[in-house]
């Protein structure tokens, strides 16, 4: 199958029917969603504030990334989760949104940037756990993590911007009036 | 009397109001800022919870751990009452007429109280505190600390879909 046929698959399911049907819970769903990307956000900035010697730098960076990674998977989780939620409601919109496709892309940087720290500068972080600043390596993983998720976090606020058909102010004026339409037929 | 209504027929009025109204780009952007600055204050308060609950950070004492995270928070708070405000200004009506804003400043003014009163009264009494901290209810308290701020974010979202309340929203009316 196709993926156009897939996402037209996925948008007729029960599932996003349910949603799509109901009150309260797509906003719901949306709350959670930002509840996990906040939490991913803060938890990630810990750990890369950390490595740029910004902040915590009397803790060692072992330390802090027990204490902290494994909620930010489990944030991480509630946020695929809700999010895919969310794209099944208007699965096709979504996917030729522009916005959601760069999120989706940058998504993908960020894991990457996480993979090239795990076989760089987590390789041998026995040697700089308990300094100040990790090294470059490191530290650019820092830098670029933080930029990254930041934009995610601007990209999807702009997904919902540009896919909700939110009401614009109307400025121009109302259209004529056709007195025919007026009367009664 | 100040009608609310009036109050944000009248903001809405205000030049800022009519320059923000007029740029789209704006609001979403205030709003990512906002949801960043979010993002701050609940890990800060989420590590300050583990510490309390013993869950995270036990090589630190509670005042390094809310010296570490306490100034974090507090600036992050300050973002948000900027980028608050800022969204206020521009669309007023969305805001203040909506029941889950008000149901938000009330859980807002708890959950700020909480977090001065508990971090002035360990600086006052560290050790107290420091033993205190297997005590049940610290540990219920640091629990409804972190769920209060669950409930701010929620009802922040609610903001944008305020007839989830029914008769109790204006923002349907309005």
């Amino acid at each position: 199958m196709d993926i156009a046929g897939a996402i037209s698959l996925v948008e007729s399911s029960r599932v996003a029917d349910a949603i799509r049907n109901s009150l309260y819970l797509f906003p719901l769903i949306e709350s959670a969603h930002v509840l996990g990307l906040t939490m991913v956000f803060g938890t990630i900035a810990i750990i890369d504030l950390r490595l740029l010697g910004i902040a915590s730098t009397r803790r060692s960076f072992r330390r802090i990334a027990s204490d902290v990674l494994k909620w930010t998977w489990a944030a991480f989780a509630l946020s695929v989760v809700t999010g895919s939620l969310m794209f099944i409601t208007n699965a096709n919109v979504y996917y030729h949104n522009f916005f959601f496709r760069a999120k989706m892309a940058l998504l993908l940087l960020a894991g990457i940037n996480m993979l090239i720290f795990e076989v760089t500068a987590a390789r041998s972080v026995h040697r700089w756990d308990n300094d100040v600043k990790a090294p470059l390596a490191g530290r650019t993983a820092a830098a670029l993590s933080l930029v990254l998720w930041i934009a995610i976090i601007f990209l999807g606020r702009w997904t919902g911007f540009t896919t909700t058909g939110r009401p614009h102010v109307n400025n121009e004026p109302a259209d004529d009036i056709n007195i025919e339409n007026l009367l009664p037929k | 009397m100040l009608d609310v209504a009036q109050f944000a027929d009248w903001l809405s009025r205000t030049s800022l109001s009519v320059s923000i109204q007029s740029h789209e780009w704006v609001i979403p952007t205030i709003q990512s800022i906002h949801i960043a600055a979010i993002g701050v204050v609940m890990a800060s308060v989420f590590m300050i919870d583990l510490r309390v609950l013993g869950w995270a950070g036990r090589d630190q004492s509670l005042l390094e751990t809310t010296g570490r995270f306490g100034p974090w928070l507090s600036g992050a708070l300050c973002v948000l009452l900027g980028t608050g405000i800022f969204m206020i200004i521009g669309e007023p009506a969305r805001e203040l007429l909506a029941f889950s804003f008000w149901l938000k400043m009330l859980l807002i003014a708890i959950g700020t109280l909480i977090a001065s009163v508990f971090q002035i009264a360990l600086k006052r009494n560290e050790p107290y505190w420091e033993k205190s901290l297997h005590r049940w209810s610290v540990k219920s308290l640091a629990i409804v600390t972190f769920l209060i701020w669950v409930g701010i974010i929620i009802l922040g979202r609610l903001i944008a879909y305020d007839n989830v309340w029914g008769s109790w929203s204006h923002a349907v009316r309005a």
